[in-house]
């Protein structure tokens, strides 16, 4: 059992809470305007893939509780941190301040977790111009990545109102997976031997996407994290009206699509382009590799091959 | 790290918070007034006061729990607080209420036209003890300062039979008050410290000394009250000499009666039912009750309902309307019956 602790810090309304509330506890967009301002630390466990848990910590952004953290609560605050996930507002008018915050978390994490991963979101990308959004993410990454001199951040942008905020908080996610390269091994044999177009691995309560193959380029780079928000946004429709979502298949003359329950802690979406292959067969498939790969979730696990057969 | 005590998570919200910190005590109420009208769904305060660590807060507490819920209810009427304009006034009310509770224990804090709050300071008191009916109440201090109009009826009624000989018992009869009203009453005199309980003042009662009595000679002031309550009306001041002789005649098997005979002298400038009125007030002296126990009886006979060595004389005189000098009579002639000093 791998235990990250993955720190979320930002000035106070930046959305910290709401983006965790999305991703990790089901809320929908429009549900985090209910949200109130987060008082000192909300700690929440997060159990991820059956073989990892994320201890997340939404710092609550108010003045009062930064100086705090920089302070008397230093050590607690950053030490053993894995992940440190540093959330700008777009809109903010204090940039200066907000700078200067978190410059003092990159200190701080350099005396504490210098090996921590940091990761900066610019956040609330909705309320920019759509033709302005490049453009100033390019700046803000910039100006960041400079600042952040000796460490390395990865910027994103994001919103809660699209896909973005599943492109970062997968990639966050990602760098954490304990076995991530065996997974995709496994992954591309499965693929290659059922003749998908491509596979994907979503962790089965957040809909983050963990892992990918694909066997030619497709047009739209984005398409991984918005198939993760239009799933996600169904799944939780679905269970407003006490139903829950299992599985689900989409065709036309020039695919089929696959989304299926896959392991334990994992949903599967296979794209067959290939129309001689009836669907029964691939959903045949996608049982038998099950087994295998739920082996892989184990702690322990043994290296296992894949061993398949073609109907 | 106080903060987390002063605006809390919800767990503490809307519960009064005593934190001790930095040498001081901040005693607060965190209020979260949830609602969609605010920037973060909610709004969330705390009125405090700060007092030096070593304070007793016990009497600020209602005044910190009565102010919270005062200001959440002007908030969510009038929007008091959140309001940019109604919110300066709280600085200046702020400034009188410190003000006015350190001068005068009480305040009256004026909001808008349609609102003032007063508060007040109210020193908690320990529980009286039971008032027995054959205790005597006697006024701590010159009964001419106590206000009679601003007490109640009962009080008012049995007040001129207080005057620190007569018992509980007594003054019922002859104020024409029932026995319980005239309990609860005198039990409330008691409380404010208005009277003291002695007991019953007769010439066979035994007395003995406390340590106590050492303050006639060591403190200036308590020697002054006592020659001038127990010198006799129309009499020269007693000395200190004598009424100090006179204390320490008391002892174990000594009546007052013996010790009239004996000190006459000493007495002749001291009234002695004020001098052991005095001494018991003080706890100069304190009174050795006797106390009747049945110590062989019958397997077969009810058990004794009040020779059971806890009941004393004047309690069982009292409640059977006996004298002492019957039910010495009575107990000295009964051999399964022994008498008790205490």
């Amino acid at each position: 059992m791998s235990l990250f602790t993955v720190l979320l810090m930002g000035k106070s309304g930046s959305g910290k809470t709401s983006m965790r509330s999305i991703i990790f506890a089901n809320y929908i967009a429009r549900d985090t305007r209910r949200l109130g301002a987060t008082i000192d630390v909300e700690h929440s466990h997060v159990r991820f893939l059956g073989n990892l848990v994320l201890n997340l910590w939404d710092c609550g952004g108010q003045d009062t509780f930064m100086e705090n953290y920089f302070t008397s609560q230093r050590d607690n605050i950053f030490r053993n941190v894995e992940v440190l996930i540093y959330v700008f507002d777009v809109e903010s008018r204090e940039l200066e301040k907000d700078m200067h915050y978190y410059q003092s978390c990159l200190e701080a994490i350099l005396q504490n977790s210098p090996d921590a991963k940091v990761f900066c979101l610019v956040h609330k990308m909705d309320l920019v111009q759509e033709d302005q959004r490049d453009l100033i993410f390019k700046e803000r990454e910039e100006d960041l990545k400079r600042l952040s001199r000796p460490l390395s951040c990865t910027c994103f942008r994001t919103s809660i109102w699209d896909e973005t905020l599943y492109k970062a908080w997968s990639s966050i996610v990602y760098q954490l997976i304990p076995n991530v390269q065996q997974l995709e091994t496994n992954l591309r044999n499965f693929a290659q031997i059922i003749e998908a177009d491509e596979v994907l691995l979503f962790e089965r309560a957040t809909f983050l996407v963990i892992s990918h193959y694909q066997c030619k380029e497709q047009r739209d780079a984005h398409r991984f994290e918005k198939i993760s928000n239009i799933i996600k946004q169904f799944k939780l429709s679905c269970s407003k009206l006490a139903a829950s979502f299992q599985s689900m298949e989409v065709r036309n003359s020039n695919f089929a699509a696959f989304i299926d329950v896959f392991t334990s802690n994992t949903y599967v979406m296979v794209i067959m382009s290939d129309p001689s292959i009836p669907s029964a067969a691939t959903l045949i498939n996608i049982r038998n590799a099950r087994k295998h790969f739920e082996k892989l979730e184990r702690v322990d696990g043994p290296k296992h091959s894949l061993h398949m057969r073609m109907r | 790290m106080v903060q987390v005590y002063i605006i809390t998570k919800p767990e503490l919200q809307n519960k009064l918070i005593t934190v001790t910190a930095m040498g001081k005590k901040l005693i607060g109420c965190p209020v979260c007034i949830e609602h969609k009208k605010y920037s973060r769904n909610a709004l969330l305060f705390n009125l405090g006061l700060v007092c030096d660590a070593q304070t007793n807060t016990c009497v600020l507490e209602p005044v910190v729990k009565k102010l919270s819920g005062y200001l959440t209810t002007l908030e969510l009427e009038s929007s008091f607080i959140s309001n940019e304009e109604s919110k300066q006034k709280l600085l200046p009310i702020m400034s009188t209420l410190l003000e006015e509770l350190n001068a005068k224990g009480a305040c009256t804090l004026p909001i808008n036209e349609s609102n003032t709050i007063h508060l007040k300071l109210i020193q908690l008191r320990k529980d009286p003890p039971i008032v027995q009916e054959y205790d005597v109440p006697v006024f701590t201090q010159c009964k001419d300062h106590f206000i009679k109009s601003q007490w109640d009826l009962t009080t008012q009624q049995i007040l001129p039979f207080i005057d620190g000989f007569r018992h509980i018992q007594k003054i019922a009869a002859e104020a024409d008050v029932e026995l319980n009203i005239v309990r609860i009453a005198v039990q409330n005199l008691l409380y404010y410290g208005v009277v003291t309980m002695v007991s019953v003042f007769q010439y066979s009662n035994v007395y003995c000394t406390t340590p106590k009595v050492q303050s006639l000679i060591d403190d200036k002031s308590i020697q002054e009250e006592c020659l001038s309550y127990v010198t006799k009306q129309g009499q020269k001041r007693a000395s200190l000499r004598d009424v100090f002789q006179l204390y320490c005649g008391l002892s174990p098997g000594t009546t007052v009666r013996d010790l009239c005979s004996r000190y006459s002298l000493q007495l002749q400038r001291v009234d002695e039912r004020r001098l052991i009125q005095f001494g018991l007030m003080k706890s100069l002296i304190r009174r050795l009750q006797k106390y009747p126990m049945k110590v062989m009886r019958d397997e077969r006979s009810r058990p004794p309902r009040l020779f059971t060595g806890c009941h004393s004389y004047d309690e069982i005189c009292c409640k059977t309307g006996t004298s002492h000098q019957e039910l010495d009579e009575r107990l000295e002639n009964d051999p399964n019956i022994v008498v008790c000093w205490k």
